[in-house]
């Protein structure tokens, strides 16, 4: 009982993570239809700016600070130089040109920082134990913070009249521009809230899961799982599958076997996206020809 | 500039030469590297051919089914892996080995492709992505594969007691490896199936009408590319002697994927020439930024495979293949330029009206029910577009179904062809259940139809349009296609069909340019053709009258006609109601989603219910019975 409670509490910050990636996913795809493979070196990238920054003498929290303005910046700029001059974006060219930036930003890593892993200074080190579970205070943190920035996000799209034009792009983008939405201005805003989110989430996993170079692969691709789970449309439903993803995760590596921990998120995915494609949490809606 | 994608086989005709011109150059240029370079540049040259195949393999993929997959590398470690396990553990010699390590990744690809392949677009490229890891994960954890430190000893190949120990001797021996894998290729893209897919990248649901299981190729097209990959992997386990789970590494896998994208994705030899420039950038980089940065370790040279990727793709998506013909057309003068306009309207031969077009053995005899709806239904969210709906169609009799805007007469064609799934109801073509399947069940079962919004093919010829539309009147498949020989016979007597077919239409001199380029009422007309290449027992239109001229619709009618005489069983939706009562043995008006009368079209016309909807007034008003009076013939 104390292992599966302890395995729950992990899976859940972990899945924590992964829910942020997730939403990142879904900013940008509800905008422009476009799945941003450097969604996961936004937070690898983060941790590691975080963590030099922190060695060169920098205040913990004024390190998270900047990694995160910095990586915002850093979508931002992805945004203007490669998605907006394009202007006929399909699937195709939108997937060869994120994976161009996730591969370059990933050498960009690599040649700054080095190969090696490193994770930064906790917010609160150490932890405790209750009833038997041990606690990391970082992983509370992990929680806290994720529930505050996905609770903002959604109170942004739901509440506020920039978040509401950036569902209506979404959803009808011809309407959208007919009462003055710009699509240009509402693509850059989604790229900036996916870069936040996106550093947000590494700065908050790398004192426990570590970061470098080569770390935005895996959670890239796990954030794209969560996302679709949610239906890919849902910062609610990105939410609930990340913490769903890493749940299924921790209870996979505890009780069946740790190798195999990496292959459940791609069996999900197939799963899901076989048996119900709108997501588990979304409704099925059919296109008209 | 152009923006999009040039598809393979896009300007089929013209292209042809292209292709082989191309192969030509690639292939001298290959064979005189080993005359000037050095031992080490040819080292270099023998991973370009190996990772050639790969991005080969990858680029069919790419350009025919018009999918990504970020896993390539995972089959080319599979290949590799079961090429070492045979070799090393079994000794077994090379070429045997390499045929089953071959079709042991083919069939991997098959059980991995049946359900990915179900995705779409984002979605198969993260899943292909997952595949990737995946497998590195299984070779790492695996004991029988060596886990990290993976098999060794894999000797050097040995043919006719010589061994290919040297760079030069192995780049020799790929090279007809490269060339048969082109072209074998070059066929596939260029025959019925690389033709189908082709029309499947332009409108899905039309060619999928013309019965094209686009589940099925894409499958077919999947695993192809996962066997290129494969024979890559067993070359690169012999050449290098060792395979470790590197091998499945995404960046390989990115790596395959730039090789294709450089050299364009519309081209097949392109992925040649983009696997040598990849590997000379490669290398070039793994010894310049160390050089430039003191300490730099590891994959470094990424930084500049990611910004060729974001570059090409912003300013030259074509890749190099666009440079290529962009030059040649310069100094061809633009030939191939489109004909000077002829917005003419179609010739049609005059024939007595009645003369029966495309009758033959087999048909049903005229009378016997071909098509059954009962109780067809659909439920957008709250609104009922059609409801409870019944209608039989008999081989040799044109009925018309009209009504007014948005009373559901496009959403039951819809379902009638399988392009959307009812509520409820039944359909039933010759006997065999359709609704809630794939359209190109509706086509198999002898049924196709046209669309209210064109659904041209657009990168392709009038004549190609019309060929997609032999697709199941022809048979050769993937493998036939790539040995060349046992379809070409199929395919010359698949174009005389549709240029006879063309001829009759009045369509003939149009038949070697681009569909796009003809105007709207012709290529109506292109669509009615393609529609009739798959020789259907009956045959639904949308709306063909819409966008022509009047001669061009008493033309069209008079076609029909004789496509009646010939026992074809025709249905339309249309809005001309004075052209429809005109020519429709039996008339079904829909209103709000529901048949208010089915009849002649003398009793549709003096039916008060049809009057009342569609003149908004009483039946004993005079003057609705004025205007009805005014419609008869």
């Amino acid at each position: 009982m104390t292992d599966l409670l302890q395995l729950l509490f992990a899976g859940l910050s972990q899945g924590a993570v992964y829910a942020l990636v997730a939403i990142g996913f879904v900013a940008i795809f509800t905008v422009s239809g476009v799945i941003n493979l450097a969604q996961g070196e936004f937070a690898a990238l983060a941790g590691l700016v975080a963590i030099s920054a922190v060695g060169s003498g920098l205040p913990l929290l004024a390190a998270v600070v900047l990694a995160v303005v910095s990586v915002a910046l850093v979508a931002v700029i992805m945004e203007r130089l490669v998605i907006f001059p394009v202007k006929r974006m399909t699937t195709l060219v939108s997937l060869i040109l994120t994976l161009g930036v996730s591969t370059g930003l990933k050498a960009l890593m690599l040649l700054v920082y080095g190969p090696n892993a490193e994770g930064l200074t906790p917010l609160t080190p150490g932890g405790f134990s209750l009833g038997g579970v041990s606690i990391r205070y970082q992983e509370l943190w992990i929680l806290l913070i994720a529930g505050v920035v996905s609770l903002a996000v959604y109170w942004f799209y739901e509440r506020t009249l920039a978040g509401k034009s950036l569902r209506a792009c979404a959803e009808q983008p011809v309407a959208a521009r007919l009462v003055g939405i710009s699509l240009t201005k509402a693509s850059l805003l989604s790229f900036l809230i996916a870069g936040t989110v996106g550093a947000i989430a590494g700065v908050l996993a790398s004192p426990i899961y570590f970061t470098s170079w080569e770390s935005g692969l895996t959670l890239g691709l796990k954030g794209f799982v969560a996302a679709t789970l949610g239906g890919l449309i849902s910062v609610r439903g990105a939410v609930l599958g990340g913490l769903l993803l890493g749940v299924l995760e921790t209870l996979t590596a505890g009780y069946i076997s740790t190798g195999l921990r990496d292959a459940v998120a791609f069996l999900l995915l197939i799963i899901v996206l076989v048996a119900r494609p709108a997501g588990i949490f979304g409704r099925t809606a059919e296109a008209r020809v | 500039m152009t923006r999009r994608l040039p598809r393979i086989g896009a300007h089929r005709r013209r292209s042809r030469r292209g292709d082989v011109i191309g192969i030509a150059v690639v292939a001298l240029l290959m064979l005189a590297l080993p005359l000037v370079a050095s031992s080490s540049v040819i080292n270099v040259g023998v991973y370009a051919l190996i990772y050639a195949l790969a991005a080969l393999g990858l680029s069919l993929l790419m350009g025919l089914a018009g999918q990504v997959s970020l896993g390539q590398a995972g089959f080319f470690a599979i290949g590799a892996y079961t090429q070492a396990v045979l070799v090393t553990k079994y000794e077994w010699s090379g070429l045997p080995a390499s045929v089953l390590a071959v079709a042991v990744t083919m069939t991997a690809a098959l059980l991995v492709g049946l359900p990915l392949l179900r995705l779409r677009g984002h979605y198969l490229a993260l899943a292909t992505l997952g595949f990737g890891v995946i497998v590195t994960v299984l070779a790492t954890e695996s004991d029988f594969l060596g886990a990290t430190s993976g098999i060794f000893g894999i000797t050097k190949p040995e043919m006719n007691g010589r061994t290919y120990n040297s760079p030069t001797e192995y780049y020799l021996l790929l090279v007809p490896v490269v060339l048969l894998g082109l072209w074998l290729a070059r066929n596939i893209v260029e025959s019925r199936i690389g033709r189908a897919l082709g029309a499947v990248n332009d409108s899905e649901v039309a060619a999928e009408s013309l019965g094209v299981d686009t589940f099925r190729l894409r499958v077919q097209v999947f695993v192809l590319s996962a066997a290129y990959a494969s024979v890559a992997g067993t070359a690169f386990a012999h050449w290098l002697g060792v395979i470790n789970p590197n091998a499945a590494n995404f960046p390989l896998s990115v790596k395959f994927l730039l090789m294709a994208v450089l050299g364009g994705v519309g081209s097949v030899y392109g992925a040649v020439v983009g696997a040598f420039a990849v590997e000379g950038l490669d290398d070039g980089l793994r010894r310049l930024i160390p050089e430039l940065l003191p300490g730099a370790v590891g994959e470094v040279q990424l930084i500049g495979f990611g910004i060729l990727l974001t570059t090409i793709m912003i300013f030259l998506p074509g890749g190099l293949h666009q440079l290529w013909t962009g030059a040649r057309r310069r100094m061809a003068g633009d030939t191939s330029a489109p004909d000077p306009e002829d917005e003419g309207e179609a010739r049609l031969e005059p024939v007595a009206d009645d003369v029966p077009l495309l009758a033959r053995e087999g048909r049903p005899a005229p009378g016997t029910p071909l098509l059954e709806v009962r109780g067809l239904t659909k439920r957008f969210g709250g609104v009922t577009a059609v409801d409870d709906f019944d209608l039989t169609v008999a081989a040799g009799e044109i009925v018309a179904l009209i009504g007014p805007n948005g009373a559901g007469k496009t959403t039951a064609f819809n379902m009638i062809s399988g392009a959307v799934t009812p509520t409820a109801g039944e359909v039933t073509m010759a006997g065999t259940r359709v609704e809630g399947r794939k359209p190109h069940v509706f086509a198999r079962a002898g049924a196709t139809r046209t669309f209210q919004n064109l659904q041209i093919f657009a990168s392709a010829t009038v004549l190609g349009n019309v060929m997609v539309g032999r697709h199941l009147r022809s048979r050769s498949g993937m493998l036939g296609a790539a040995l060349v020989l046992p379809a070409r016979r199929e395919e010359r007597a698949v174009e005389e069909s549709a240029r006879e077919l063309l001829d009759l239409l009045g369509l003939g001199e149009d038949a070697d340019r681009l569909a796009v380029d003809l105007p709207f009422g012709r290529q109506r007309l292109v669509e009615i053709a393609r529609a009739l290449a798959l020789d259907p027992d009956l045959l639904l239109l949308d709306e063909p009258m819409a966008g022509l001229s009047g001669t061009e619709r008493r033309e069209l009618a008079r076609l029909l006609r004789r496509l009646r005489a010939g026992g074809m069983a025709i249905v339309l939706v249309e809005h001309d109601v004075e052209a429809v009562l005109a020519l429709a043995d039996r008339v079904a008006v829909l209103e709000d989603g529901v048949r208010i009368a089915l009849g002649t079209p003398d009793e549709v016309r003096h039916d008060p219910a049809v009057l009342a909807a569609y003149l908004g007034v009483e039946p004993e008003d005079g003057a609705a019975t004025a205007v009805a009076e005014a419609g008869a013939p």
